[in-house]
């Protein structure tokens, strides 16, 4: 087809895609220019700073449950509101992941009792707004418990107010190194029996008990190794000296409340990932496991439960995010994460707009991470085969 | 390929139509005089709202018909939003002491309620015209807030609220407990200085009323914030909790707290309106005019009275009224103290001996009566 005309360049859809491609960049572009060029020059109009030198500025006021002093940076303040949200974040993501999955199944289960209780706990939970519980668990739950000047001492192994709650902590004790080093031992031999007992199952296909084999000798080598070094390990009992209390793990009210609240609001959700993703495994794969002969707990921890995992686990991520997301909510009961100390920090003369910059950049790496962790682990849970 | 065309032109129109949407807004808002600004929170105006007659705030809230104020509305006295849905207090009356003298007419407010964090935010972006939210000038907030700090309408001080039961005497019998401060207040600042020695730990809330149950409970011991705004908050306290007897504010005054109206920076008419406000009812009270004996002053033969009310001044050349060249209307003070009365009747009114504060004018009186009072002459 010698004579064929080529398409002149406006009618070519190759180029007029580039085209829209190019100009929609430059509306993009041109749109955050003329922000940042309105912004920056307002503020500096009004002569408020648009740089970033008042990270280097004192914080001046002190932080609920930290040492820093009030002429700390403001760069450490916001460092330690950073360190209180992980705090919620650690705790409470495998606490809900855990009372989420509980519940999920619970729904399913073929016991009436047990299913409607939670039943009712997703319908209640979940249709509630998480400030109204967040606010709930501190003024009718946390608040309640004795006032800061006259805590509770339930046992003698705990000092209970509303201010803080102590708990009994661990101390290194005489021979706290060698201790370490002996355990770190006991769970090398663990795996090594471990890696050794599925070695001789696939060898000779009597039963491994590799878990049993583990977990005695990691107890044995370790129980062992406490009594030979002599106490190596106290426990710290928390104990009210005046005001103050002495020894123990101590954590603010506040702190249980959000983590409280938000852990049962997104278990909720969780709860109902997990069911749907349960019902969701077709049918043939419980009927095939009966067949096979496997009890009514294998055929659920074995075949079903994991592969209903995989199906929850994208949507779970949703669930990790919204409860990080949610922590800042803890603003309203004072508990001092990112965003409490991130509002303070402009109400005490540093500049909104940069604040705010640093606390979407706090939050949108919190999210990547926990994205990133989940994607990774759900990669390695992919099976190799579809 | 005609439907792959058809799209790509569809999407340039979409562009083409974003691009000049853009474009109008950008220009609305970095237009002189305009109020509007992207920072801080996204809160902004649009340009309708700010259409201005002249190139001032004082133009523009004259176009548009009222005064935005931003205020409190937890601190009995000061700014309280009563459960009826009206609002009262000192601050409240200064909101409406303004808005009387551009319109004539105090009702002519609408009042923004801000949190301590939120207000320098919404008078940055122009949400509001006028701060008067028991707020204390500090070289920090003049300096790099962007605020003009007007005539202080009270001088405060901060204090530290406990209960009687208690026993606590003096600030430094508070060791080793939890206080209960505000976020983002000059107090949370005083409070880590004045205790800088004393270990404690701080408590800090949003508002007034997420802070009230943490010390109903005894989360904490002390409630520290400006005294008048204690005086406020103890007056209010519920006698199912114990009423006000069941709580002691202590001797010790720690800080200065000078509160008074703020402005934007930037805008010297609208500051000096503002200004002269306040200087006006300190005026009418050195001068004896209140709100029930105002009429009676027609035929005064007192010059300043005459100049501040907007009389008639007799000259050779017939007679004249003074106008300070303020951009108001001759006469706007006396729509003040119509609305409002003198400065005297707005504390009594609001936080005076007989309202349930109770509090003594002590520095906030007169200049003449030995307190820090003092307006420039109305000439």
């Amino acid at each position: 087809m010698p004579d064929r005309v080529r398409t002149p360049w406006w009618r070519n859809v190759q180029v007029l895609r580039w085209l829209a491609q190019l100009v929609a960049m430059a509306v993009v572009g041109v749109a955050l220019w003329l922000l940042w060029f309105n912004v920056t020059n307002n503020l500096a109009s009004r002569g408020i700073r648009t740089d970033f030198g008042f990270l280097d500025q004192p914080f001046g006021v002190r932080i609920a449950g930290s040492d820093l002093s009030p002429g700390s940076a403001v760069r450490l303040a916001l460092l330690n509101g950073i360190r209180n949200t992980f705090a919620l974040a650690i705790v409470g993501l495998p606490l809900l992941t855990l009372l989420g999955v509980a519940v999920g199944v619970g729904r399913l289960s073929g016991n009436w009792l047990l299913s409607k209780i939670c039943t009712a706990y997703v319908e209640l939970l979940r249709n509630l707004p998480p400030l109204l519980l967040v606010i709930f668990a501190f003024q009718a739950v946390i608040l309640r418990l004795p006032p800061a000047r006259s805590p509770a001492t339930p046992f003698g192994w705990f000092v209970i107010s509303n201010l803080e709650l102590h708990v009994p902590s661990l101390r290194a004790g005489e021979n706290y190194r060698a201790f370490s080093i002996s355990l770190l031992g006991a769970v090398v031999l663990a795996f090594a029996l471990w890696w050794w007992r599925t070695r001789a199952q696939q060898s000779t296909g009597r039963p491994h008990h590799r878990w049993l084999w583990s977990i005695g000798i990691f107890l044995t080598a370790g129980a062992a190794a406490y009594l030979a070094l002599g106490r190596p390990i106290t426990i710290s009992r928390p104990v009210l000296v005046g005001r103050v209390v002495e020894g123990g793990y101590r954590g603010l009210g506040s702190y249980f409340a959000v983590m409280g609240a938000l852990v049962l609001y997104t278990a909720s959700h969780v709860a109902e990932i997990v069911r749907g993703s349960i019902l969701a495994v077709p049918k043939g794969q419980s009927e095939a496991a009966t067949a096979l002969a496997l009890s009514a707990f294998q055929r659920f921890s074995f075949v079903v439960l994991p592969q209903a995992m995989r199906i929850a686990l994208p949507p779970i991520i949703n669930q990790y995010l919204n409860y990080v997301k949610n922590t800042s909510l803890a603003i309203a009961i004072g508990f001092a994460e990112v965003t409490l100390i991130a509002f303070q920090a402009i109400g005490n003369g540093q500049p909104a707009p940069q604040v705010i910059l640093i606390l979407m950049g706090c939050y949108l790496i919190f999210s990547l991470a926990i994205s990133l962790a989940v994607n990774l682990y759900s990669r390695r849970m992919r099976l190799a085969v579809q | 390929m005609s439907r792959a065309r058809v799209r790509s032109f569809a999407v340039l129109g979409v562009m083409v139509l974003l691009a000049s949407c853009t474009d109008d807004a950008t220009v609305t808002t970095t237009s002189p005089g305009a109020v509007t600004t992207a920072a801080g929170g996204g809160a902004t105006t649009t340009a309708a709202d700010t259409a201005p007659s002249g190139d001032g705030l004082l133009a523009a809230i004259q176009s548009r018909g009222n005064l935005r104020c931003g205020v409190n509305e937890a601190v009995p006295g000061f700014g309280f939003l009563n459960p009826d849905g009206t609002r009262s207090g000192f601050d409240i009356d200064f909101c409406r002491a303004v808005a009387a003298a551009v319109f004539g007419d105090p009702e002519a407010v609408e009042y923004v309620p801000l949190t301590a964090q939120q207000r320098f935010t919404a008078l940055q972006s122009g949400e509001i015209d006028v701060l008067i939210r028991n707020t204390t000038w500090t070289a920090t907030r003049d300096g790099g807030e962007g605020a003009t700090f007007l005539h202080t309408t009270f001088y405060d001080g901060q204090g530290m609220m406990v209960r009687t039961d208690s026993g606590f005497t003096k600030l430094e019998d508070l060791a080793n407990t939890a206080i209960c401060v505000l976020s983002g207040t000059t107090t949370e600042l005083n409070l880590a200085t004045r205790f800088a020695d004393i270990p404690y730990t701080p408590l800090t809330f949003e508002t007034n009323d997420l802070l009230r149950p943490a010390f109903v409970a005894g989360q904490c011991d002390g409630w520290t914030s400006d005294k008048s705004q204690l005086a406020g908050v103890r007056s209010a306290f519920p006698e199912t909790e114990g009423g006000p007897q069941s709580l002691t504010i202590l001797a010790e005054t720690f800080s200065k707290e000078p509160l008074g109206p703020v402005v934007i920076d930037g805008d010297s008419q609208w500051a000096q309106v503002v200004d002269w406000v306040v200087n006006a009812v300190v005026i009418a009270e050195e001068l004896g005019i209140t709100s029930s004996n105002i009429g009676g002053f027609a035929d005064t033969e007192n010059a300043e009275i005459r100049r501040l009310l907007g009389l008639p001044i007799e000259g050779d050349s017939g007679p004249t009224i003074f106008d300070a060249g303020l951009g108001l209307e001759p006469g706007w003070a006396s729509n003040v103290i119509k609305a409002v009365g003198n400065y005297g009747e707005i504390f009594d009114r609001n936080v005076g001996p007989d309202t349930p504060l109770g509090l003594q004018r002590g520095v906030n009186a007169l200049w003449s009566d030995g307190g820090l009072l003092y307006a420039p002459p109305f000439r």
